[in-house]
């Protein structure tokens, strides 16, 4: 139906009602008797639909994706608890933001004929202010997988996007996101969970326990890796691990609840682990069986706050082997001193957690029943319950 | 501590396949996804498992997943040979255990965990092969992960939608398929 078909409908049926008040004084009769004092009438001037604009992305909010089965991510706002809008994220896709906050991208596979037909993969690029997709960037492929933060990353200058691919042989996409084109598959064998390296290319977790840093800097690419820190199956570290820009650091947990950190460069330091059990005052964690203990858990298992090194982190009482579980705590590691300073009882048993870069940041968690609990980490207590908010991965925005 | 020998494990699922399958099929049907699945055991996870010790699966070493787990009721996440398993139970969606639904392709390849039957107490190796090509059951779904890691092994990671070599990589349900002793 046109503006104008709507417009003279609307006329009609006004003309239509003030004829059939005018028609019924009887009913009126009583109401005219009281006070003339009318309440306010809200404006009944003919209106247009329209179409909201969002902010570039602010540091008080959080996106969330649906879980498994949703197709979008939703954002909120974590001072004002309100739903912000939705980022178009089908299933099994992977959210980024740019970091100069102009675009979304979103890493996705869909096929041409919904179920089946010809398998696509591409980046699709949103704006971020109208939300309007802007560009699809056809690529080879994708590792088919939820609750990674680390399969589609984006260099911190905002140039290039790096997709992790298996096929199942392993190997990385590399997008220029300025051109909007895909450049080039480099093979990754034995490596997954990016994290881009500035001036170098990227680094990522290997199965023999090395982090290998794959250089693409003038158009060869080579792969280097460290000595092995850390057993692959026995005490694996956890790939959804945090990325601290200000510090070029990688933030890494494991199974047993060893903190590990790594600055990163052409050839990666590696630091001498440290038990986060211990830096609460509680025995190491182990992998031998029959041992109760407190356990690091869930799928996005921890959130760094980066301007001031604190890392919250989802525990649980449980077993080895237990690294899926919901939470009951979040501890805050004091990153610097070694020390967790606070363990906090939480509800929903959180599997996700993330907490906003603002100065007085927002911890925001979320169970298998898709509540999301928002706490003002200022006085500890809850500020929002989100329900039916999701239960997929949370992203946040960097501070410009 | 125990320790697992991922390159072995990932040898005999995929020894136990070739043995049962047609090498021809295979290469008509697979194309570079069968090609690349070899290459698993010359990861480089076979040089950091190079003298393995020998895995511990006595009573003592059950986890608390074998020590609760029951025989009788495949559709129950609690099933003994669902130790590792991720995803909707196929014998809660129209199949089996080691059955697809109607209208679905079992992934010829897969990750692998290791299971204590509690008849026996002994371990077997199962292959959680999903069936592809329909959309998502979301009937009996259970997330359990023993001796499960993460994606840079990923022949022991069960998040990975594993329909490599199907005509869809449509996700539908998950089958554990009995392998052998481990």
């Amino acid at each position: 139906m046109t503006f104008a078909a709507i417009k003279g409908r609307f006329l009609a049926t006004a003309t239509l009602a003030v004829a059939l008040a005018g028609g019924l004084p009887g009913a009126l009769a009583p109401s005219a008797m009281a006070a003339p004092v009318a309440a306010p009438i809200a404006s009944v001037e003919p209106e247009q639909s329209d179409v909201a604009q969002l902010t570039p992305p602010k540091t008080s909010w959080f996106f969330i994706n649906g879980g498994f089965t949703s197709n979008s991510s939703v954002i909120y706002d974590t001072v004002s608890g309100k739903l912000i809008g939705h980022v178009e994220t089908p299933q099994l896709t992977d959210l980024a933001l740019d970091p100069a906050g102009k675009f979304y991208y979103v890493s996705s596979t869909l096929w041409t004929k919904g179920l089946r037909g010809t398998r696509q993969d591409y980046v699709s690029v949103f704006d971020s202010v109208d939300l309007k997709l802007q560009a699809d960037i056809a690529m080879p492929g994708r590792l088919l997988v939820g609750g990674r933060m680390n399969n589609f990353v984006v260099s911190p200058d905002g140039k290039f996007g790096y997709v992790y691919n298996m096929s199942p042989a392993s190997s990385v996409n590399v997008i220029d996101l300025t051109a909007r084109k895909f450049v080039k598959t480099v093979e990754l064998p034995g490596c997954a969970s990016l994290v881009p390296v500035p001036g170098v290319g990227l680094s990522a977790l290997c199965s023999d326990g090395s982090l290998a840093t794959l250089s693409l800097a003038g158009g060869k690419s080579q792969i280097t890796r460290s000595d092995p820190f850390f057993s692959a199956t026995d005490d694996p570290i956890f790939d959804n691990f945090e990325v601290d820009r200000g510090h070029n650091q990688i933030v890494m947990l494991s199974y047993t609840g060893k903190v590990y950190t790594a600055t990163l460069g052409t050839k990666p330091v590696i630091a001498a682990p440290f038990s986060l059990q211990e830096a609460a005052g509680v025995p190491a964690g182990s992998a031998a069986p029959n041992q109760v203990n407190w356990y690091p858990g869930g799928v996005q298992q921890m959130a760094l706050h980066r301007a001031t090194g604190q890392v919250y982190i989802l525990m649980h009482m449980g077993e080895f082997w237990s690294h899926k579980a919901g939470a009951s705590e979040v501890w805050q590691l004091d990153l610097a001193s070694h020390k967790v300073v606070k363990r906090m009882a939480v509800p929903g048993e959180p599997r996700m957690i993330a907490v906003t870069q603002e100065a007085a940041p927002h911890l925001v968690f979320a169970g298998e029943d898709e509540t999301v609990y928002v706490y003002d980490l200022a006085t500890g207590k809850q500020a929002w319950k989100l329900d039916h908010a999701g239960n997929g991965v949370i992203t946040v925005a960097q501070p410009q | 501590m125990i320790h697992f020998d991922a390159d072995s494990l990932g040898e005999k699922v995929l020894r136990r396949f070739a043995g049962g399958t047609s090498r021809r099929g295979i290469l008509a049907r697979l194309g570079t996804a069968l090609v690349a699945a070899p290459l698993f055991p010359v990861l480089p996870v076979s040089r950091a498992n190079a003298a393995p010790a020998k895995p511990d699966r006595g009573p003592e070493a059950k986890t608390t997943f074998a020590r609760g787990a029951q025989v009788t009721d495949n559709t129950k996440c609690d099933y003994w040979r669902y130790c590792a398993i991720d995803g909707a139970l196929c014998t809660c969606c129209g199949g089996g255990v080691h059955t697809c639904p109607a209208g679905a392709e079992p992934s010829p390849v897969s990750w692998v965990g290791t299971c204590v039957n509690p008849e026996d107490g002994k371990s077997y190796l199962i292959a959680y092969r999903d069936c592809c090509g329909k959309s998502y059951c979301n009937k009996c779904n259970c997330d359990n992960a023993d001796r499960e890691t993460q994606i840079y092994v990923p022949q022991l990671n069960n998040d990975i939608i594993w329909c490599f070599g199907t005509q869809s990589m449509e996700y539908h349900c998950s089958t554990a398929v009995l392998v052998g002793a481990a």
